[in-house]
């Protein structure tokens, strides 16, 4: 699998990100502005909380009908003229993709960001066939100038300053931009990505939806990058996920106005493009061949258990702009394709569980993500699920496991666990100075950063029975 | 066993249960269009030309109104004047619009890589987002809304929908274009800092000439 797989050492790259000095400033910045953005739309759309729970029926009812739909699809897709194909693994999907491409003689392609053509490593396979890729989506080509991976799934180079995207500008573009303002740079990037869109012998997309009744697929751009990669070039490639599906438009607009106003607080994207077959005849313009890949790369196993609820996930990217943690560390410390809550639940999938543990338990357990999903994911459920997985497969660390035993035995035996708490409380106070605690045997990993809060010097159980004497009913008879 | 055989047979076990047959399966999803009333925003104003065009123009669309399609050349000339643009325009090759007396405005059928205005009709609006609708045709080419930097879209009132749901409906009718795209703003992006730059890749331009009464 093509997977980038977080190695052994998230910790490691948890440190770096917490160590870079301008990288919390870039996440705010982008995140910030996404919070507050999606708030307002959400406000100023008093129906959403209705729309979230038909979305979130709609895409429950694809899912128990996958087989139905990727048939009905298929068949109105070839209708239209379209070639359709069926990949199994990444491997198989990337195979296929650049077959299409050799078929086609092609030498350069042009891409529009889609997160399935990183998951399934397609950036990597058409290097490895000679093929030069142009991406084509603004935060895409920074991050292929600078050669990064994705930090998010809605602003990939969310990572950069706008500081960092001028120095890889200068050195990228011919000539360099005007000015260092957000305004010169785009205007500059336009100019050296023109040519390249109509230059390019294959484009290949993504797909936000695959529309089963009319075997169309849809993309939604806010550049217009999308239409400028698949209209020129002869051929058009889509790669999309199985569970993309949508029995109809009308089932896809009820999905967009939840993806929009979710991702970037907008109502609907600048650009809805409905991409259907290839060139007609007669048309002005258009590709002549459209291929749409369907890659299933571990969905279908996610059907038969508790994972199935994740393929829910229409990628707004909500759950990780709302997320304490990404916040904090940034996409790339995560290791995977996917970053954040809804990362952390998808890359044990494709990456499995042993190379990714810590993933599942880089959570607080807030529940913000649940509560921003608009299909009502319940994330926080779904990685304490992968949690559960790991303890039974004894996948944690022994001293932590031993730990873990140790307290439960204790947490079993009532009259136990209040002895030993009253002792450990007692103990803890006698470290404190103030208050606070600056150094606790066993918990230097907390207390390096920050203080730990001295204990009152009495167990809950202790204060709540002294509370129920106090607050006795008088001439009430107690045992 | 083929990949595509492969994936079905394994969607199928993963899912278990017995499959329903096809209609059934429809008469849920239709059930799932049931009262689109709840779903989405309401329109902003009681009419439709007053909702798209409040709609539209919070996006950064211009709008200009004119009485019928003769007086589409004037509106254009008058847009051209106001931005200092040249009176070189692409244009659509549609005959509603070759047939008009352009005046000073010349008009020209090729499109250039850095085209700077072009002409073209929408086929419908959609007042609830102040979206456009344009389907690729022998004289539609797609190109012609992506790559100049002024967007002109001619829109007939009479052509104006409500909802999203309504262009969905009106779009059955017929056998699907390759591609319907539905324009809502001038092209835009936020990929550095979150900070919105119009004029991304698409026009940083677009402005809609409304024909209220072409009848």
């Amino acid at each position: 699998m093509n997977v980038a797989a977080p190695q052994p050492g998230f910790k490691a790259r948890t440190d770096s990100a917490l160590a870079n000095p301008t990288l919390k400033v870039a996440i705010d910045r982008t995140t910030g502005t996404a919070e507050r953005k999606r708030a307002a739309a959400v406000a100023a759309f008093p129906e959403f909380g209705a729309a979230r729970a038909r979305g979130k029926q709609i895409k429950d009812h694809v899912i128990a009908h996958l087989d139905h739909y990727l048939e009905t699809f298929e068949r109105n897709a070839i209708a239209s003229g379209s070639k359709v194909h069926w990949a199994s693994s990444a491997d198989e999907a990337t195979a296929i993709v650049v077959r299409i491409c050799t078929d086609a003689g092609a030498r350069r392609v042009t891409r529009a960001k889609s997160m399935l053509g990183e998951e399934i490593g397609l950036p990597h396979a058409l290097a490895a066939a000679g093929i030069e890729r142009v991406e084509t989506d603004l935060a895409e080509h920074i991050i292929q100038l600078a050669g990064e991976t994705p930090s998010h799934i809605i602003w990939p180079a969310m990572h950069r300053t706008r500081e960092q995207v001028a120095e890889l500008f200068k050195a990228g573009h011919h000539p360099p931009p005007a000015a260092e303002d957000p305004a010169s740079m785009v205007q500059s990037a336009r100019r050296e990505l023109r040519a390249k869109f109509l230059g390019a012998d294959v484009g290949i997309s993504g797909a936000n939806f695959l529309v089963a009744d009319t075997g169309s697929i849809c993309t939604v751009t806010n550049e217009g990058n999308a239409e400028l990669t698949t209209t020129p070039p002869p051929v058009h490639i889509v790669t999309a996920g199985i569970e993309k599906l949508v029995p109809s438009t009308a089932h896809a607009f009820a999905l967009l106005r939840l993806l929009v106003r979710s991702a970037t607080g907008g109502e609907l994207t600048q650009y809805t493009t409905f991409h259907c077959g290839p060139k007609r005849p007669d048309d002005a313009d258009g590709p002549d061949e459209m291929h749409i890949v369907l890659v299933d790369n571990g969905r279908s196993r996610m059907l038969s258990d508790e994972f199935r609820e994740m393929l829910r996930c229409i990628r707004c990217g909500a759950c990780m702009n709302h997320c304490v943690v990404y916040r904090q560390i940034g996409g790339h410390a995560y290791g995977g394709v996917y970053p954040g809550p809804m990362g952390a639940v998808l890359t044990p999938v494709l990456a499995g569980l042993e190379k990714s543990r810590d993933l599942p338990f880089a959570c607080t357990m807030n529940g913000r993500c649940a509560e921003v999903c608009p299909v009502g994911i319940p994330l926080p459920t779904l990685l304490r699920a992968w949690r559960g997985r790991s303890w039974r497969a004894t996948l944690e660390p022994r001293a932590t496991r031993y730990g873990i035993s140790l307290w439960a035995s204790v947490a079993r035996r009532p009259r136990l666990y209040r002895l030993a708490s009253g002792l450990g409380v007692r103990m803890l106070r006698l470290l404190g100075r103030g208050g606070w605690i600056a150094s606790l045997p066993l918990a230097g990993a907390w207390t390096k950063h920050r203080d730990f809060p001295s204990p009152s010097g009495r167990t809950f159980m202790e204060l709540y029975q002294a509370d129920r004497n106090r607050t006795a009913v008088p001439g009430e008879s107690r045992p | 066993m083929s990949p595509r055989d492969r994936i079905l047979s394994a969607v199928r076990s993963g899912l278990g249960e017995p499959r329903k047959n096809p209609d059934s399966i429809a008469a849920e999803a239709d059930a799932l269009l049931a009262a689109p009333d709840e779903i989405r925003p309401r329109l902003v104003a009681p009419t439709l030309v007053e909702a798209f065009a409040i709609r539209a123009t919070a996006l950064g669309t211009t709008l200009d109104r004119i009485a019928d399609f003769a007086d589409l050349p004037a509106a254009v000339g008058r847009y051209l004047a106001a931005h200092g643009l040249a009176a070189d325009v692409a244009l659509q090759p549609a005959s509603v619009l070759a047939g008009l007396d352009w005046q000073d405005v010349r008009p020209h059928a090729s499109l250039a890589a850095d085209e700077a205005v072009a002409v073209g009709l929408a086929r419908w609006g959609i007042a609830e987002g102040g979206s456009l609708v344009i389907h690729s045709a022998p004289d539609t080419p797609i190109l012609l809304a992506f790559l100049p930097l002024h967007h002109i879209l001619v829109l007939s009132a009479r052509n104006l929908l409500a909802h999203l749901e309504d262009y969905a409906a009106v779009a059955a009718e017929t056998d699907a274009p390759r591609n319907a795209v539905l324009i809502t703003g001038p092209s835009g992006t936020t990929d550095i800092e979150g900070s919105y730059v119009r004029g991304a890749h698409g026009p940083g331009f677009l402005h809609v000439i409304l024909v209220e009464d072409d009848s």
